[in-house]
C-alpha cells in the first residue's frame, strides 16, 4: 500500500515528541524544590519537638533555671524564623517554576490550535522551536554566551533552561579542572535522587579523590587516603567490591605503573570521564535525552528530505541555482550538504515530476510551461527558441518531446 | 493536552493558597508567646512549656498536611504528564552520526544565524567556538605532540566573506522594508546583471518598476493627500522612466508599454486598468522575498534557512520513524536498505524540492547507478529494468505496444 505522497495534517499531540523535555525539566526541578521543604520541615520538627518536650521536662523537675528555658526557647524561635526564610526563598523558586511551566504549557497549547503544516502560524511555531533547539545544542556544547544572548533576542528565555545547563557547565569544568567539591555538593542535594540512579556518581567522585591522595606517593598522604577509603569508599562496599578492592591495589603502585586497571585509575583521563559520568547523571535526572534535540530533529530531517540527486554527479534539473523559478533544496545547499552524505535518503513509492514533463534534446526533462516562462525571461532567446536553463542550451521549440513517467 | 493544562492549574492555585509559610509563623507566635510569658513570671514556666506541647505539635501537622496536599497536586501533574507523553519516547540513539560531526552542525547553525540576520549572536557563537577550540588545541599541544596549527582552520565556520554577504543582504534588505528605499538593492542587481540574467531572473526589472510606482505615489507621508495630484511625483517618475527604462526595452517592452500607457490615466489611476500594477498593497513584502531569493541562489544557498527546513521536517517525520522503530522492535526485525529509510513520510508539498523518479517496473528510485532511461516512445523506467527486460534483444515497452532496442534508450536527467 502507497502512503500518501504529501500531507499537511497536523497531528499536535504526537508532534510533541521533541517537546517532553519542555515540560518535564520545571517539573523535575518543582519536585526537588518540593522535596527540599519537605527535608526542612521534617528537620525543625525532628528537633524542635523533642527539645520543647525536654524543656517541659527540664522546668518540671526543676533541675532548670528559668533563663534556661528561655535560652531553649530562643533557639527555638531562631530555628524556625530560619525555616520560614527558607521555605520563602524556595516559595519564591517555586512560583517561578510554575509560571514558566505555565507560559510553556501555553506554547505547546498554541501547537494545537494551528489547524495544518501550511498554516503560517505552524512556521511560527517551528521557528520558535528551532530556536529552542539551537539554544538547546548550545548549551550543550558549552557555548552558553550565544544562548543567553539568542535566548534574549528571540524572548524564549522561558522556554529555555538557562539556568539548569549553566549550572550543569559550571560542575563539569569543575571537574575538568579537577575539582570535586562542586559536583560532590550536587550530590548531597540530590542525595535522594540519585539513589534511583544506575550510575554510581558519588562512589566515582570519591574514588578520584582517593586516587589524587595516592597520587604523590607521599606516606601521610596514604594514610590521609586510607582513612578516606574507610569512611567514604567501605559504606558503598556490597555493591562495588571490585572496585573497593582496586581502590586497596593502588596503595603499592604509582603513576608511572603500567599495570591494568591501576594505570587506567591513575590516568588523567578519568578527570574526563567523571564529567560525562556527571553529565548522563544529571541529564537522567532531570529526564533530559541524553544527545542534543537538535540532533534528533536533524537526522530524521536530513533524511525525510533527502533524495538520491541531492549528493549525484549530475546536476538536477528540477532544483538548482542556475534557474530562478525553483528554489535550492536545503539538502544540496551547502550547509547541510556534507552532514547529509551519510544518511539514509527518503523513501518513495512515486514518482512526483513536474506537470506536463517535456525532454530536450540533451536528456533534461522540465515541466513545459516552467521551461517557457524561463526562455521567456531570459532576454537573450529568441521567440520559437527555449533555453535550458541547467546547461545553457538553446533548441527550437519543435525539439521538445513529450516524455511519460509514471 | 487539556489534561495537562487543568492539573497543571490545580496545582498552581494550590500553591498559591499554600498556608505552609503561615503556619510556621503561627508555630513561631506560639514559641514567642510562650517566651514572653516565662519571661513575664518565670514561674510559670513548667505550666507554660507543658501546655506548649500539643499546640506546636498540632501546627507541625498542620504545615505536614499542607504539603501533602501539594504533593498529591504535584503528583497528579505528574500522572497527567506520562499520559501525555505516554507511548512517544524520545527515539533511540542508537544511529546518531550526527554527534560526530559536531564542526559541521556548527557551521550549519552559524550559517543559520547569520541568514536570519542574528549577527550579534553569530559572532559571539564563532567566538566561543573558536575558544573552545584554542583551548582544545593547547591541551593537547601540552600532552601530545605539538598540535597542528589547522585545527584552527576557516573552512569550517563560514568564512568572513560570506558574512560580509549576509551583512550587505541585511543592509539592503533593511533598506527596503523599513526605509522603502530600493536603490540600494537596485545597485546590487546591476553589479549581478549577468549572473541574473543567465538565470531568467527579471530581479531588476521588477526592482525599477516598484521605483517607478514609489516616485509616482510619492512620499508616504504625503499620502494623506491623493497622490495623483501633486504633479511633481509624476514628473519623478517619468524623469525616472526616461532615464532608466530604455535598457529594458528590448526584453520588457510589454511591461514598459502598460506602465507608460497607465501615464496617461494620471488623475484618475485607480479607475484605469493598470491599478492593480500600482496599488499593489504586498508589492513591497514580494520583492523583498524575490531579493532575498535570487541573493541566495547566486551564493549557491537555498532562500530558506535549511536548517529550519530540515528541523522542522524532522519534527513532521519524527512520528512516523518512532512508530517504525517500535514495530522493528516488537517483529525483531532489521532494517535491511542502509542507503534508504524503509518507510514513505508525507511531507507538505512545500518541503519537495526535486522532482523523484520511482521506476514504475522495480518501484525503486532512480540513483546515479541506475539512472532513468527514456525509450523512444518517451516511457522512462529504471536502467536496471531495461536490462532485465530487453535481455540483449528487442523487447516491448511495458507500456504500450512500442518495440524497440536497448541502443535505443536515453539516460535522462530529471
Amino acid at each position: 500500500m502507497a502512503a500518501e505522497l504529501t500531507s499537511i495534517k497536523l497531528n499536535a499531540e504526537s508532534h510533541l515528541i521533541l517537546d517532553q523535555p519542555l515540560l518535564r525539566v520545571p517539573h523535575e526541578l518543582a519536585r526537588r524544590n518540593f522535596k527540599a521543604v519537605q527535608r526542612a520541615v521534617e528537620r525543625e520538627k525532628e528537633h524542635v519537638i523533642p527539645a520543647l518536650k525536654d524543656a517541659a521536662n527540664a522546668a518540671l523537675s526543676n533541675t532548670q533555671t528559668p533563663d534556661q528555658a528561655l535560652a531553649a526557647l530562643d533557639a527555638m524561635i531562631a530555628r524556625m524564623q530560619g525555616l520560614k526564610r527558607k521555605m520563602q526563598t524556595l516559595q519564591e523558586e517555586e512560583q517561578k517554576i510554575q509560571t514558566q511551566s505555565k507560559k510553556r504549557i501555553q506554547h505547546l497549547e498554541a501547537l494545537h490550535q494551528i489547524p495544518s503544516l501550511a498554516d503560517v502560524k505552524y512556521d511560527q511555531w517551528s521557528r520558535v522551536r528551532l530556536d529552542r533547539l539551537l539554544v538547546d545544542h548550545m548549551l550543550r556544547s558549552g557555548y552558553s554566551e550565544s544562548a543567553k544572548q539568542l535566548a534574549k533576542e528571540r524572548e524564549i528565555e522561558d522556554l529555555v533552561d538557562l539556568d539548569v545547563f549553566t549550572q550543569c557547565q559550571r560542575i563539569v569544568q569543575s571537574l575538568h579542572r579537577g575539582d570535586t567539591k562542586e559536583a560532590l555538593q550536587w550530590c548531597s542535594e540530590n542525595k535522594a535522587a540519585l539513589k534511583k540512579s544506575q550510575h554510581n556518581l558519588e562512589f566515582e567522585l570519591r574514588l578520584q579523590q582517593f586516587v589524587e591522595l595516592v597520587r604523590p606517593q607521599d606516606p601521610l598522604k596514604k594514610i590521609e587516603a586510607i582513612s578516606h577509603a574507610r569512611k567514604y569508599l567501605v559504606p558503598n562496599h556490597d555493591q562495588d567490591s571490585k572496585e573497593l578492592q582496586r581502590a586497596a591495589g593502588m596503595l603499592v603502585f604509582n603513576e608511572s605503573t603500567r599495570v591494568e586497571p591501576y594505570k587506567t585509575l591513575f590516568s588523567p583521563d578519568r578527570w574526563k570521564a567523571l564529567a560525562d559520568l556527571f553529565i548522563r547523571t544529571h541529564h537522567e535526572l532531570l529526564s533530559l535525552p541524553s544527545q542534543p534535540l537538535l540532533h534528533i530533529a536533524l537526522s530524521a530531517g536530513l533524511s525525510a528530505l533527502k533524495t538520491p540527486l541531492c549528493h549525484s554527479a549530475f546536476t538536477s534539473s528540477s532544483s538548482n541555482s542556475q534557474s530562478t523559478t525553483t528554489s535550492v533544496c536545503p539538502i544540496c545547499s551547502t550547509e547541510l550538504n556534507e552532514l547529509a552524505r551519510k544518511m539514509p535518503y527518503a523513501h518513495h513509492s512515486k514518482s512526483y515530476v513536474e506537470n506536463d514533463p517535456i525532454v530536450l534534446p540533451n536528456g533534461r526533462i522540465y515541466g513545459k510551461a516552467r521551461l517557457s516562462t524561463i526562455s521567456k525571461n531570459t532576454g537573450s532567446v529568441e521567440p520559437g527558441k527555449v533555453k535550458d536553463p541547467t546547461t545553457g542550451d538553446v533548441y527550437d521549440e519543435s525539439e521538445m518531446k513529450k516524455v511519460y513517467i509514471m | 493536552m487539556d489534561l495537562v493544562q487543568k492539573e497543571h492549574d490545580r496545582l498552581q492555585k494550590k500553591l498559591r493558597s499554600s498556608q505552609g509559610i503561615n503556619s510556621v509563623q503561627a508555630t513561631i507566635d506560639l514559641l514567642q508567646s510562650a517566651r514572653d510569658a516565662i519571661a513575664a513570671d518565670p514561674n510559670q514556666a513548667a505550666v507554660t512549656l507543658a501546655k506548649l506541647q500539643n499546640p506546636i505539635k498540632t501546627s507541625f501537622n498542620a504545615i505536614n498536611d499542607g504539603l501533602k496536599e501539594t504533593h498529591g497536586s504535584l503528583n497528579k501533574y505528574t500522572k497527567s504528564l506520562d499520559k501525555l507523553f505516554k507511548d512517544r519516547p524520545l527515539p533511540s540513539t542508537e544511529h546518531d552520526v550526527l554527534s560526530q560531526q559536531e564542526p559541521l552542525i556548527n557551521r550549519a547553525i552559524a550559517m543559520h544565524l547569520l541568514r536570519e540576520g542574528q549577527f550579534s549572536v553569530a559572532a559571539s557563537f564563532l567566538s566561543e567556538i573558536s575558544e573552545k577550540k584554542a583551548l582544545m588545541t593547547s591541551n593537547e599541544r601540552s600532552s601530545a605532540s605539538p598540535g597542528s596549527p589547522s585545527l584552527l582552520d576557516l573552512d569550517e565556520v563560514p568564512s568572513a566573506e560570506i558574512r560580509k554577504e549576509f551583512a550587505s543582504m541585511y543592509y539592503i534588505l533593511s533598506q527596503l522594508k523599513e526605509r522603502r528605499n530600493l536603490l540600494p538593492a537596485i545597485e546590487w542587481a546591476r553589479e549581478n546583471r549577468e549572473a541574473l540574467e543567465a538565470r531568467g531572473s527579471n530581479l531588476e526589472f521588477e526592482l525599477c518598476r516598484l521605483q517607478f510606482v514609489w516616485l509616482y505615489h510619492g512620499e508616504p507621508d504625503t499620502a494623506g493627500a491623493i497622490p495623483s495630484l501633486i504633479p511633481g511625483n509624476w514628473r519623478a517618475a517619468m524623469a525616472y522612466a526616461k532615464q532608466e527604462f530604455h535598457a529594458f526595452v528590448p526584453r520588457y517592452l510589454r511591461e514598459v508599454q502598460q506602465l507608460m500607457g497607465a501615464m496617461a490615466f494620471c488623475p484618475n489611476l485607480p479607475g484605469s486598468p493598470y491599478a492593480a500594477i500600482f496599488n499593489n498593497t504586498s508589492a513591497w513584502e514580494d520583492v523583498a522575498q524575490f531579493f532575498t531569493r535570487e541573493f541566495c541562489s547566486l551564493l549557491g544557498l537555498s532562500a530558506d534557512s535549511p536548517l529550519y527546513i530540515a528541523a522542522t521536517a524532522g519534527a513532521i517525520a519524527l512520528p512516523t520513524l518512532l512508530k517504525l522503530q517500535t514495530i522493528m522492535k516488537a517483529k525483531r526485525t532489521e532494517w535491511t536498505s542502509e542507503n534508504e529509510l524503509p518507510v514513505e513520510i508525507p511531507l507538505p508539498p512545500s518541503y519537495l524540492f526535486h522532482s523523484i523518479f520511482v521506476c514504475p517496473v522495480s518501484k525503486e528510485q532512480a540513483t546515479d547507478e541506475n539512472p532513468p532511461m527514456m525509450m523512444p516512445c518517451g516511457h522512462v523506467i529504471a536502467e536496471e529494468s531495461l536490462k532485465r527486460l530487453s535481455k540483449g534483444s528487442r523487447f516491448k515497452c511495458p507500456y504500450c505496444p512500442n518495440e524497440s532496442h536497448m541502443k535505443d534508450a536515453r539516460k535522462v536527467f530529471l
